[in-house]
């Protein structure tokens, strides 16, 4: 036993006693990690006569999930949501739906077909968002791969490279090989001799030969790793001559887009909701049992004795409703312009939260041109502002496609979208679309454009605290204030994340049993079962 | 509105709910208002609108149609003007009318004070002022000048600030903003900004 190594004891159990065996014994080496998520919080069902309450302010992911957790114990919810239209920043379009922007109300021009969708918000879920992938599962929303990388796609920089845009693929292999030839370089120069074995550099230069795919005497001219300039199928294939190491420093593509894949969020792969992210809302709509009062604006939020008082107003009249608990979804940076009795400390970590700018633009094209060119899904980079183009890789080859032709959320970069009227920003986003694909524009049948920031009822998406801020407020925020939860993803560390906001739903509702627990012991009898 | 009132009252009478007599429900169609401006208008310093409360029809009615006509909010550097441009750009002569008449009725709470300087010194820089504005800052239409007591110091601030730098007032149609870009040449310094805008918050 002891002259084994882990990795061959485990084999052996896994032999002798079956996976079960192994996972647990896995589980006790601490090889694997424990499940730390295993379903929604179980809220303690009310007690029998009792007709417990709660109000959710705002149907967005947040409110909805927690809507959903409390009527299953038996809690009677009423969510009041200010829009038209329930699931907040998780927006898909469709032919003729609205966007309401603050003075630029627009409509959806897109055809009536089921593949042509834009979402607004929230576009694609990793594997690991465990709880909203729980709800997909739950409430039966079919779910596809979503491509969020093509290496076919392409990277521009008006200052690199003459503007001419590069395949992904060929920035990727040409950085790989110039970064593998530094190492083979600085290896063959002995400044490894110290750290390390002489085998080891040996292999350390071998490791940066193949992973650079450079020559014998360790120089990166170029790789058929990234295609070829001539058919590959018919020649031999002559690679793209490579980036020049000055070049590849000097272009902008490393600061954001050559990690595009690599960050935990983007790890493939990815998925999307089959016919748009809606998908997700309209799932929890068919499980609730009372629906969202829609146009409903708070007003004022009062926190009582023994409940929460809400003033809203619908259609003209003004409506004061009560209940035992309340669960806010509102942004909070509009806290301040509704009446309340929250404490300044509570009221201040609310104004903490600031507005993110995110900004997007999407078009309707006669063709799906980028399939021709080889790109199916995935991104191009620009350090135009539009920033990214995405590709649908849903519906492949259908006629017509909705190409997202832009995404930004530097404050600076979306105002300057935020000012622009709808039909500016789409000619804005043309121009930079040229750059990528030339002739592109020609394809364009319509578009329609999203300034979360300018936003009826939203005003923001992305919401941050600075760092100061989130020591001093973060953690007061998840806590209530009286009977009052603020959730949302505003109150996690992955705001602009559906995971986020339930992830915040979740924090709320464990506190909400630890309330309701200590307001059983604290008197009321009738609580006990 | 009448019915309305009435309607209003029979549903809350009794109730324990504290429902104030001023208070009204907005306008349909006025909604958007408030949603950056707040309940009854009483502002909102997270998105930079100020309350509105106690404002002149007359003062808001010239500045929504200069936002409207690109004379107030074209400058660059004027991120909250650029947003009422937008708001704006749709609006007839009647919506601004029936606009400015609503909030001229709104009420809510004159803010507390937000900023710290010296009342003295804003005092004495406030007598430049008073010939237009009033010594209580009550404002004087016969001269073009907006009442400036119950606005939010912050708002008063970078309004200030902005005349200094020329963001607001240096388009040739803003006859009273170039005034003010001109009046505001006594405020020589950001502490004097600062003074000014903590003597005026406190004029009742």
């Amino acid at each position: 036993m002891l002259n084994i190594t882990r990795r061959q004891f485990l084999n052996y159990v896994g032999a002798a006693g079956g996976s079960s065996a192994l996972l647990k014994t896995s589980l006790a080496l601490g090889l694997m990690p424990d499940d730390s998520y295993s379903g929604p919080v179980h809220i303690t069902p009310a007690a029998k006569g009792e007709q417990p309450t709660a109000l959710i302010l705002g149907a967005g992911v947040a409110g909805l999930a927690t809507a959903l957790e409390l009527e299953k114990a038996g809690i009677h919810c009423t969510i009041l949501e200010a829009s038209f239209r329930p699931g907040g920043r998780n927006l898909t379009v469709r032919n003729g739906d609205k966007i309401d922007e603050m003075g630029n109300t627009q409509i959806c021009q897109f055809d009536k077909q089921d593949n042509l969708y834009f979402n607004c918000g929230p576009a694609r879920i990793p594997g690991h968002h465990r709880r909203l992938l729980h709800y997909c599962r739950a409430l039966n929303v079919p779910l596809q791969i979503k491509a969020n990388s093509s290496k076919m796609a392409y990277f521009h920089d008006d200052n690199s490279l003459d503007g001419k845009p590069k395949r992904i693929i060929e920035y990727h292999t040409d950085v790989r090989g110039l970064m593998s030839e530094l190492l083979w370089k600085s290896a063959d120069s002995h400044n490894f001799d110290q750290m390390m074995s002489e085998e080891d550099v040996a292999k350390l230069m071998k490791f940066s030969q193949t992973y650079g795919d450079l020559t014998e005497n360790g120089k990166y001219i170029g790789s058929e790793r990234a295609g070829s300039t001539t058919d590959r199928m018919l020649e031999f294939p002559t690679p793209h001559a490579p980036i020049e190491l000055k070049a590849m420093l000097d272009s902008q593509f490393w600061y954001g887009g050559l990690l595009g894949a690599e960050l935990y969020d983007w790890c493939e792969p990815l998925m999307e909701p089959v016919g748009g992210m809606d998908g997700v809302i309209k799932g929890f709509l068919r499980h609730l049992k009372t629906q969202p009062v829609l146009n409903a604006q708070v007003k004022k939020i009062y926190n009582r004795d023994n409940g929460v008082e809400v003033t809203y107003e619908q259609g003209g009249k003004l409506h004061t409703v009560q209940a035992d608990y309340c669960f806010n979804n509102i942004p909070a940076y509009f806290m301040a312009g509704i009446d309340n009795n929250f404490s300044e400390t509570y009221q201040a970590g609310l104004d903490s939260v600031k507005r993110g700018h995110l900004f997007k633009i999407a078009y309707q094209m006669s063709e799906r041109f980028w399939e021709r060119d080889g790109i199916y899904g995935g991104i191009s980079y620009t350090t135009d502002p539009i920033n990214q183009l995405w590709y649908p890789s849903h519906d492949i080859h259908a006629q017509k496609g909705i190409l997202l032709g832009a995404y930004t959320w530097d404050a600076k970069v979306s105002g300057i979208f935020e000012k622009m009227t709808p039909q500016e920003r789409l000619t804005a986003g043309a121009l930079s679309a040229e750059k990528i694909h030339p002739g592109c524009s020609k394809y364009i049948e319509n578009g329609i454009s999203i300034p979360w920031a300018r936003m009826n009822h939203q005003m923001g998406c992305g919401m941050r605290m600075s760092p100061e801020d989130f020591d001093k407020y973060y953690h007061l925020l998840q806590k209530p204030e009286g009977r009052h939860f603020m959730i949302g993803d505003q109150i996690s560390h992955h705001s602009g994340w559906q995971e986020g906001a339930l992830a915040s739903s979740e924090q709320a509702l464990k506190q909400f049993n630890q309330l309701v627990s200590s307001h059983t012991k604290s008197g009321a009898a009738s609580h006990v079962a | 509105m009448s019915l309305k009132s009435t309607l209003f009252l029979l549903l809350f009478a009794g109730t324990a709910s504290a429902v104030h007599a001023s208070e009204a429900p907005t306008p349909e169609g006025l909604e958007y208002c408030t949603v950056c401006h707040g309940s009854q208008l009483k502002g909102n310093a997270n998105i930079k609108a100020p309350r509105l409360g106690g404002l002149s029809k007359w003062y808001i009615e010239r500045q929504l149609n200069n936002f409207k006509q690109g004379i107030r909010g074209a400058h660059t550097s004027d991120v909250t003007g650029s947003e009422m441009q937008a708001m704006t750009r749709h609006l007839t002569p009647s919506d601004i009318s029936a606009i400015a008449s609503w909030i001229g009725k709104t009420e809510s709470p004159t803010p507390e004070p937000t900023i710290h300087g010296d009342i003295e010194a804003g005092k004495n820089l406030y007598q430049g002022c008073a010939a237009c504005h009033g010594a209580n800052g009550a404002g004087n239409q016969a001269m073009g000048a907006p009442r400036l007591s119950g606005i939010n110091d912050w708002y008063l601030l970078t309004q200030i600030n902005h005349f200094r730098a020329g963001i607001r007032g240096s388009d040739q149609k803003d006859v009273y903003g170039q005034q003010m870009k001109a009046a505001v040449s006594m405020v020589q310094s950001d502490p004097d900004a600062i003074n000014l805008a903590a003597y005026i918050s406190q004029l009742k």
